[in-house]
């Protein structure tokens, strides 16, 4: 059983593992650790507050901190950067939280075996201003690549927009080494090589520990993998008269063996109107446009120039129109900032409010796109008709697959919400869309998160049936490795890995 | 006591201020609620990594989200001002938060929208104040400021009303006048190198100026700091003394003046106010643009600009300081473009160095540092304030690096030697 139990003297403690200018156990240091850019109920904030923050400055503190943890059987929360989109940094049982921002140094630059070793607190933009005087990058790219950290895109597996081409947070971290909940120290990757890509040795533990949001330890290093910085960017973006034929001309785009493409995004009619309607860094496109598809290209410039002309001719013979220079070149800088949409959203009557963005991202396959997306805007539609304090954004579709992008798609609704109006009444709304929305993934044989990870409110209630006899096992590993559940209890309902199901 | 009860911080270890005024919070948070929801709301936290502060802090309640959250935070009664006060001293009013923010980013543009942390620093700083709650170093500094009418700079000179124009003996410069010249605190008691070139290429290019009967500090530290009341007393000394003299036009070297008088000087005194404030960088642009001002005198020396915050992320003037170098002959300048250094400074702003010394020499070390990877010899800034922790940090160096103004290097090039600037 975990309980909140932070006494000064475990405050004491902590002070003496990670000094006292590192320990914070005042007010404004909490509640501005208690959340996350998810939708977050405001009106229970207080519900959601950890009882002491620590900022260690190396894995030995951090692995101090645990074990003391586990001593008095409080429970303990990992954050890196804080920008996740479901809430696995958001402590649901107070206790500890580690914030691991201090922890930000670049260790090693190996220019000859293509890796780089850093802290978990680093962001990547900042790394790569360090790499790229060196003519590498890492290419670890998500919307929130200013702000995100290596820590949190490990404790969530992230997704990169141009995955494509380079992979995901999974394909580019080489090895990291991790705290597990009982304290030790290890190094997990692919075999025990800290710089090996590939191994046959022994279990594959670095997926084990990707995306396990906090419950399975917190991540104190990690090696990554460094490409050459490419020479050329070729960025397209096409538009399309009707959604089927534009995700058809995706299909056809991503498909086709192109070794540059990074990605390929769909967006649907119900974004093309609200980006007409309410985001003023849209470019403006004719009305007769209903959909778009973006797509980008990176490598040598003599890779790129001549798949670039393959690429055009793909998407005209598919029914796409080049929109032009500005927008491809443009909009798809913007890209990363799309994370950032504007900052209101409208009730029906056109009043615009302020509203927050969350976007429901499944891994869905192209060949049941059209149908999710009918039924998504179907719970969205329901959802808004209750409560106007939500408002529908409409849909992107990204390419998902890693180094050859066609078959699955990160596939997104994105949701305007007006915070500052939210109640239980509301909140109980949005969680069962939430779960709804995850069930119509499910449906179509896909997962109920590509990148966010699926560990929120409604949502959660699926993933045993998405796992099936898998989440059986997550139990059984959970309770091997945590036996007394402090690492981030009650995410990913693993309580119920406990006695009688609810360690709490 | 429930540890969620639990009001202490044990890094900083502060005890309350006085019990604050309810009315004048709740006026506070209905003014800001809906701005600080805008970045709530989204709570992307760009602005992290290029906030000067959190660089070396990395702590999250001395990120831009956080000082709106506090504010969200105060509206649901969990935080208030005695919890946030200190959090706020963080912070430099450099403003790449705001440009960094999404919500800038993305309506900008159209809407002209920029969000405004700054202003929302300087209110809830206000607001501690109005509260009862000071900073100590802070507080002796504006009491030190009103009691001598300049900031407490620790110079050669003593700080003192009969010193303020010690800087300018001998440079015949006439009291009054059309056009004034006004010298911000640290120039006239500590870097008077910097306000004697001023002058002397003021008078080499031919522009008549004066100097204020008794000039007082801009007020633009008290407001900063929170001391609102303050920071109007000496604005309206000044304007006073300007409209005494018949100024119309005032001079500023130094980008903290120059936003006191652009920024707060018309919010005091609304349409009255008609004064020209010329930033005296701009106007050597336009002197050397136009022949009046001859650079002929190489200066052997490999040079990095520092983008002074307040004029490249407050107020967007990164191209005439530029030009300004690239008119000097012999120099070689390694630049560093405008929007990298969002993320550079000081760490002199807004009091911090007052407040919090180590924070401002670690900030300009890691400044200093990316300077000495260019591998140059002179960091040239346009900010006096910043001169002084980058010089110190510049000097630590096995490999030292050099900080100039760059007046002091203008009045170089234009052959005023060294004994007509340095006193």
């Amino acid at each position: 059983m975990t309980a909140t139990s932070v006494t000064d003297p475990v405050i004491e403690e902590l002070a003496q593992i990670c000094g006292t200018d590192h320990v914070f156990a005042g007010k404004s240091a909490r509640f501005n650790r208690a959340r996350v850019p998810a939708p977050f109920p405001v009106h229970r904030w207080a519900d959601h507050v950890p009882d002491v923050v620590v900022l260690p400055t190396s894995a030995e503190q951090v692995s101090e901190v645990v074990r003391l943890a586990n001593r008095y059987r409080i429970p303990v929360v990992p954050r890196a950067g804080g920008t996740g989109l479901t809430d696995g940094a958001v402590p649901l049982r107070h206790g500890i939280l580690v914030d691991v921002k201090l922890m930000n140094k670049i260790l090693e630059i190996d220019l000859e075996d293509r890796a780089v070793t850093v802290q978990p607190g680093i962001n990547m933009l900042k790394l790569n201003e360090e790499l790229r005087p060196n003519g590498v990058i890492y290419p670890d790219d998500p919307a929130s690549y200013p702000c995100s950290l290596v820590g949190g895109r490990i404790g969530t597996s992230g997704w990169s927009l141009i995955g494509g081409r380079y992979g995901h947070t999974r394909d580019l971290v080489i090895s990291f080494q991790i705290v597990l909940p009982t304290g030790e120290l290890i190094r997990v990757g692919d075999g025990g090589g800290r710089k090996v890509r590939k191994s046959s040795s022994g279990y594959q533990l670095k997926h084990l520990f990707m995306g396990h949001q906090g419950t399975l330890g917190i991540v104190t290093e990690a090696t990554l993998e460094l490409v050459p910085r490419p020479e050329a960017e070729f960025a397209a973006f096409f538009s399309y008269e009707d959604y089927e034929t534009a995700w058809r001309s995706t299909g056809a785009l991503a498909r086709s063996g192109l070794a540059t493409l990074a990605g390929v995004v769909l967006f649907d009619e119900w974004k093309l109107a609200y980006l007409r309607r309410d985001d003023e860094a849209y470019i403006p496109q004719p009305d007769s446009v209903r959909c778009v598809v973006a797509t980008a290209m990176y490598g040598t410039t003599d890779e790129v120039r001549p798949a670039a002309k393959r690429l055009l001719r793909i998407a005209q013979e598919s029914g796409g129109s080049y929109l032009g220079d500005e927008i491809s070149q443009g909009d798809w800088a913007s890209r990363h900032d799309r994370y950032a949409t504007p900052l209101h959203g409208r009730l029906r009557t056109g009043q615009v409010v302020p509203m927050s963005w969350h976007c429901e991202d499944a891994s869905i396959n192209w060949s049941a796109l059209p149908q999710v997306r009918e039924e998504w805007h179907e719970i969205v539609r329901r959802l808004v008709d209750r409560h106007p304090i939500f408002d529908d954004w409409g849909m992107f579709a990204y390419t998902n697959g890693a180094f050859k992008p066609w078959g699955d798609y990160l596939t997104e609704i994105d949701v305007g919400i007006w915070e500052q109006e939210l109640d239980d009444e509301t909140w109980a709304a949005w969680v069962e869309a939430k779960r709804d929305i995850a069930a119509v993934a499910l449906k179509y044989g896909g997962s109920i998160s590509a990148c966010h990870g699926s560990c929120r409110e409604g949502e959660v209630d699926l993933v045993p049936q998405e796992m099936g006899g898998g989440f059986e096992v997550m139990k059984k590993i959970k309770r091997a490795l945590d036996p007394n559940n402090i690492m981030n209890p009650g995410k990913y309902l693993l309580d119920q890995a406990y006695e009688g199901g609810d360690s709490t | 006591m429930s540890s969620t009860e639990r009001s202490d911080n044990v890094a900083h270890g502060r005890g309350g201020g006085s019990v604050a005024n309810d009315q004048v919070a709740a006026e506070f948070v209905e003014q800001w609620r809906n701005a600080a929801y805008n970045c709530y709301s989204s709570g992307h936290k760009f602005c992290r990594e290029v906030c000067p502060v959190m660089q070396v802090t990395r702590d999250e309640v001395h990120t831009p989200t956080a000082f709106h959250a506090n504010v969200v935070a105060m509206e649901q009664g969990h935080l208030s001002i005695e919890d946030v006060a200190r959090d706020y001293v963080h912070c430099t009013q450099c403003g790449a938060c705001e440009l960094r923010c999404p919500n800038t980013l993305f309506t900008g543009d159209f809407y002209r929208f920029r969000t405004r942390t700054v202003q929302l620093v300087r209110a809830m700083r206000a607001l501690a104040v109005d509260s009862g709650i000071h900073q100590p170093n802070w507080q002796r500094w504006v009491e030190e400021t009103v009691r001598q009418k300049s900031e407490p700079v620790l110079g050669e000179v003593p700080v003192s009303q009969e010193n303020v124009r010690n800087w300018a003996d001998g440079l015949d410069i006439p009291i009054g006048g059309e056009t004034l010249l006004f010298c911000d605190c640290e120039g006239a008691f500590y870097r008077t190198s910097v306000p004697r070139a001023a002058a002397r290429i003021l008078q080499q290019a031919g522009v008549e100026f004066g100097l204020m009967r008794e000039q007082w500090c801009c007020g633009g530290p008290a407001a900063e700091m929170g001391y609102r009341d303050r920071a109007r007393e000496f604005a309206e000394h000044n304007v006073n003394d300007w409209r005494a003299v018949g100024a119309r036009r005032i001079i500023v070297f130094d980008p903290h003046d120059y936003i006191s008088f652009t920024e707060d000087y018309p919010g005091y005194f609304g349409d009255e106010y008609d004064f020209e404030i010329v930033l005296l960088v701009d106007l050597l642009a336009e002197l050397i643009r136009d022949g009046r001002l001859v650079l002929s005198q190489p200066v052997d020396r490999i040079v990095t600009y520092h983008d002074a915050c307040r004029l490249n992320k407050r107020k967007g003037i990164h191209e005439t300081p530029r030009e300004v170098l690239r008119a000097i002959p012999g120099l070689t300048f390694k630049d560093v473009d405008h929007v990298t250094q969002w993320s550079y400074c000081s760490g002199a702003g807004a009091g911090l160095g007052i407040e919090r010394p180590d924070l401002t020499a670690e900030i300009s070390r890691r400044r200093v540092e990316r300077a000495a990877g260019l591998g140059v010899d002179t960091l040239v800034s346009a900010c006096v304030w910043s001169e002084r922790p980058l010089s110190e940090q510049g000097g630590k160096r096995d490999q030292p690096v050099e900080v100039m103004d760059l007046l002091e290097l203008v009045a170089q090039a234009a052959g005023l030697d060294g004994s007509e600037v340095a006193r």
